[in-house]
């Protein structure tokens, strides 16, 4: 193919209707009365930059063709002219005034934070978020659930590939829900453009947000705020359901809590944790110490023929519950419950040739945890 | 040309330097008559009246956003 037809392929490319069905480049309107302010209020300022530019470019070309050297038009040299001057004062003046009445107006709107029905605690982490439902006793971590084959190409990418976490942030519709926005590490900041909520979570402060969603579905969100290596790995999903779902959630999660602790006193086998292990060690542990527990040298150490993983388990054990002080290791004490904690520990005691033999029970991290 | 200016002219000049255009005439009249401090002291009393203006008008529109 010729330059020329190869051009001509990637022009009708460009321009079929096709190509922009997949994207979209302008804010979306969301599904809440402030997503569709902010969407409206983007508008209106864009189409008053539209007029500003056709009005300037309009005067401008029309100059540059009709007073052309060649067709012999002269410059005028003149100097100070106060009606042009402050003409050309005011007229900006009043457009930024124009643009400052309903910026203002959308900003006093989303800023007012009272009367919320529900207040959820968000915290992020390196790199997952925490939801604590006060007042509910519910409090849950959500991490990316993209399987890390995919993330490594070595199978298809999923329809919401780095999109999709394990638990989302379930809300009910029509309900204001107040968002106390804070961090354990370093600064992040929860984003959900369906919602038009986008606050930074910075460590020792609570920032506030609130959203009323009026429409049930799935919104989906990241983090904005560059926060380490996986930044991009924390993805925001909340699911919002009519007020019976919800409730019926609710119920759900405090019978799941109620079983989690009887799961912690039933007795374990190896194999039973080595499954349950391998599952939590590649959703929590593997962004570090990789798969393969070889970890990242100079970064995050190997687990694979670690001294500590076939010493006396104590170390292992304190290193999981309470992290290192100094180094990137987090306390994963209550980022995982206890048969989450014990499985994980005899996992990478037990996995890749490490073969301590050593097997940690959740009844022996509850002991720990309390 | 080098007619003093009067005290209300002064304060047209003090408001247009604010507003950041003045006239060529105007422009030299000032800088051909009158004392430095003369317009210095102007400069903060004209500032100081527009600072007690915006006070005004943020009290006005939040007791207008109150109601």
């Amino acid at each position: 193919m010729t330059l020329i037809g190869r051009g001509l392929a990637l022009l009708g490319l460009i321009l079929s209707p096709s190509a922009y069905a997949e994207w979209q480049v302008n804010l979306m309107p969301g599904v809440t009365e402030i997503s569709r302010a902010v969407y409206d209020l983007h508008m209106t300022i864009f189409w008053i930059c539209v007029a500003i530019g056709v009005v300037v470019f309009g005067i401008m070309l029309y100059s540059i063709i009709n007073h052309r050297k060649s067709r012999g038009a002269k410059a005028h040299n003149f100097h100070e002219n106060t009606l042009v001057e402050i003409i050309w004062t005011i007229v900006p003046f009043f457009i930024l005034i124009g643009m400052a009445v309903p910026a203002t107006a959308t900003l006093i709107k989303m800023y007012d934070k009272g009367e919320a029905e529900l207040d959820i605690q968000v915290t992020g982490f390196q790199w997952k978020w925490r939801y604590h439902y006060l007042g509910e006793d519910i409090d849950f971590f959500s991490s990316l659930s993209t399987p890390r084959e995919q993330i490594a190409n070595e199978s298809e990418k999923g329809e919401h590939y780095l999109l999709e976490v394990d638990n989302p942030l379930v809300i009910p519709v029509g309900k204001k829900v107040r968002l106390l926005l804070t961090s354990n590490d370093v600064i992040h900041s929860w984003w959900v453009p369906g919602l038009a909520v986008k606050k930074d979570a910075i460590p020792g402060f609570i920032n506030e947000a609130w959203t009323v969603v009026t429409e049930p579905g799935i919104y989906r969100g990241q983090c904005a705020e560059l926060c380490g290596k996986d930044h991009g790995f924390m993805p925001i999903v909340v699911d919002v359901r009519s007020e019976e779902d919800y409730k019926l959630w609710l119920a759900e999660m405090k019978q799941a809590k109620a079983q989690a602790s009887d799961a912690a006193t039933q007795d374990w086998t190896l194999a039973d944790l080595m499954e349950k292990g391998e599952e939590v060690y590649n959703r929590t542990c593997a962004a570090c110490h990789q798969v393969t527990g070889e970890g990242i040298p100079g970064a995050f150490p190997a687990l694979k023929n670690n001294p500590i993983m076939v010493a006396e388990p104590s170390a292992h054990i304190d290193v999981v519950l309470n992290g290192k002080a100094g180094t990137a290791m987090q306390a994963f004490r209550d980022q995982l419950d206890a048969v989450e904690l014990a499985a994980v520990i005899t996992y990478e005691r037990n996995a890749w040739g490490n073969n301590s033999g050593d097997l940690v029970t959740p009844a022996q991290i509850s002991k720990l945890k309390q | 040309m080098s007619e003093k200016p009067t005290i209300f002219q002064m304060f047209l000049s003090a408001l247009a330097a604010m507003f950041g255009v003045q006239s060529s005439q105007n422009h030299t009249r000032d800088f051909s008559a009158g004392h430095t401090w003369t317009w210095m002291l102007l400069g903060v009393v004209v500032m100081a009246l527009f600072v007690a203006f915006v006070i005004l008008l943020v009290t006005w529109a939040l007791s207008m956003a109150g109601a």
